[in-house]
């Protein structure tokens, strides 16, 4: 039996349709994944014991391995962990081929995973070891990138690298020897970048107790119009509300300049738009 | 006329398929942070099958973007829900130390309309020039440099962060404030030795702090206002202050990279992008 063949246009038109529900359809479904996971996180962490951390030890090879062994494991590492982590890292302080191999992996994770160049810094400054402070001297010098694109009018190079030297210059105020801390105070000066320059004084005060001393100490370094940094508020991990307010307070009595004007009012709120109330709890964790 | 009916739904089909998205971010990787929260919940898939819909997102705006592969943490989809899972449960909630609560940070970054915003989908773009973009009415948009591997704030802290940030322009929108014509902020004067700068901000795109302390908003509060300076938020404000509970109170298993991110973006945006800054800082002093 032959059918009659429908017409090109009518064809054509089914076609659209077709589309178009296969695009609401595809709009509707739900995202999908190879291999999910079905346990709920707190079993799969109570599955998973904190593991012990790896010894940052060895020579040669074997200290480049430890190196990269004791970063996967302090990375993911938590907040019950931090003081293991801290000995762990202290007794490594006299290994130079720990160090280098440190620096090794800082300088490769620059340009490739900013979070483990961070990581790697964090723990290099930890480590208050004289074989670190030549690369930290050095990593705090480099030249910011010429001036480059600009996101939401900030240069994303200029940044990356200013937040690295940040972790870099809270190690040297953290060793606090003369001449880690004379590096410290060209950072106050001399650092092209406020977030460095604002890293350092933060760090340099803290390792002193915030004294009156420290302050006056960095009063004959820091920039003019940057003053307002010596009396800035830290929330320290633990503060509770009466004694982070009252830091806040002095802050904003001893600067009353830093009040900022009323808020302005626009040309017109937002209508409703869509409903759109989901309100459905997210799943136990 | 049925030429012409055709004709229109041609056209239209066409537009529908243009607006199909193409991975254009990069997608070779995902930074240590990614992998390290990742591996706390293994692509627990229950979450995300919640969260795109918490988060009033659709297949067509997220193709080839992991959203038929949301377990690859090498790609986007994957990393915003990476993010979003930070937010519902990566904090403590202490009333007495944290600047506000899971409660707001949700309220903020999810995309039912609340006290805190009207309703918005989240989206994403292949424009650089963006870390995320709110573009009312309706859409919170996030971009390349919070997902290519190596770029700075490609970390769940940071990409968390930017949704607060992009959420609080919508806040702006529902209350009718003005924060200025620089993107939502305030332009920075050019100077002669070629820097840009207002008051103590260094960046092009300025906010006030409006200073606050802790236990100060009860938590579920943080969208109110007054309409003076008393009680308000601006977007970096609310960014930092997230960051901040991030770096400071975490729940036990939020991973050290996570918060190493958190704390160095907390900082470096109090520093640099406030006008009447430096706003407060937050995170330990040491090093580790």
């Amino acid at each position: 039996m032959v059918k009659r063949i429908a017409s090109p246009k009518v064809f054509g038109l089914a076609a659209i349709l077709v589309m178009l529900l296969c695009w609401q359809c595809a709009s509707r479904q739900g995202p999908k994944a190879l291999g999910p996971s079905g346990v709920r996180p707190s079993e799969l962490l109570a599955q998973k014991p904190p593991q012990p951390a790896p010894k940052l030890a060895g020579s040669g090879d074997a200290a480049r391995r430890a190196v990269i062994e004791f970063l996967a494991w302090a990375g993911a590492s938590t907040p019950p962990q931090r003081e293991e982590a801290r000995r762990e890292i202290a007794a490594a302080a006299g290994n130079r081929d720990v160090v280098q191999a440190l620096c090794d992996e800082i300088t490769a994770a620059r340009t490739t995973d900013h979070s483990r160049a961070l990581l790697g810094l964090s723990v290099l400054g930890e480590m208050r070891s004289p074989h670190a402070l030549a690369y930290l001297k050095d990593f705090i010098h480099i030249p910011m990138p010429p001036p480059g694109r600009l996101i939401e009018g900030e240069d994303p190079q200029q940044t990356a690298l200013a937040t690295l030297q940040g972790k870099a210059v809270s190690g040297l105020a953290y060793m606090n020897t003369a001449e880690s801390n004379t590096e410290v105070f060209w950072a106050v000066a001399k650092h092209e970048s406020r977030i460095v320059r604002a890293e350092a004084i933060r760090t340099y005060l803290a390792n002193h107790q915030n004294s009156s001393e420290a302050k006056a100490t960095l009063r004959k370094y820091v920039r003019k119009g940057e003053e307002v940094f010596l009396d800035r508020p830290n929330r320290d991990s633990g503060d509770r509300a009466e004694i982070f307010n009252r830091k806040l307070d002095e802050y904003l009595r001893a600067h009353p300049e830093l009040a900022p004007p009323a808020p302005e009012r626009g040309s017109g709120a937002s209508e409703p738009g869509k409903a759109y109330d989901f309100n459905r709890a997210p799943p136990r964790f | 006329m049925k030429t012409g009916v055709i004709l229109t739904g041609e056209i239209l089909a066409l537009a529908m398929l243009g607006t199909l998205t193409y991975g254009l971010c990069l997608q070779t990787g995902a930074s240590q942070a990614d992998r390290d929260l990742w591996n706390t919940h293994g692509c627990w898939q229950e979450y995300f099958l919640w969260q795109y819909q918490a988060y009033d997102m659709n297949g067509n705006d997220w193709s080839n973007r992991g959203w038929n592969d949301a377990c690859n943490v090498n790609l986007e989809y994957p990393k915003h829900w990476n993010a979003a899972y930070l937010v519902t449960y990566g904090l403590v909630d202490n009333n007495d130390q944290s600047f506000h609560g899971t409660i707001d940070y949700r309220a903020a970054a999810e995309a039912a309309s609340s006290n805190f915003h009207n309703h918005f989908i989240h989206q994403i773009s292949d424009d650089n020039n963006f870390f995320g973009q709110f573009i009312p009415p309706d859409k919170l948009i996030t971009d390349c440099p919070l997902y290519d591997p190596a770029a700075t704030n490609s970390n769940p802290a940071s990409r968390a962060g930017d949704f607060m940030h992009e959420s609080w322009h919508a806040w702006m929108l529902k209350y009718n404030w003005n924060n200025g014509s620089a993107g939502g902020h305030r332009p920075c004067n050019n100077n002669p030795d070629g820097s840009c700068t207002l008051g103590a901000c260094s960046f092009n795109g300025c906010d006030y702090f409006y200073f606050h302390g802790v236990s100060k908003y009860v938590f579920g509060a943080m969208w109110e206002n007054d309409g003076t300076a008393n009680r308000f938020h601006s977007p970096n404000q609310v960014q930092v202050e997230f960051l901040c509970d991030v770096a400071d109170q975490p729940q036990s298993w939020v991973p050290n990279t996570v918060r190493l991110r958190a704390t160095a973006d907390a900082n470096a945006r109090s520093a640099a992008r406030f006008i009447n800054g430096p706003g407060y800082s937050c995170g330990s002093f040491r090093p580790w």
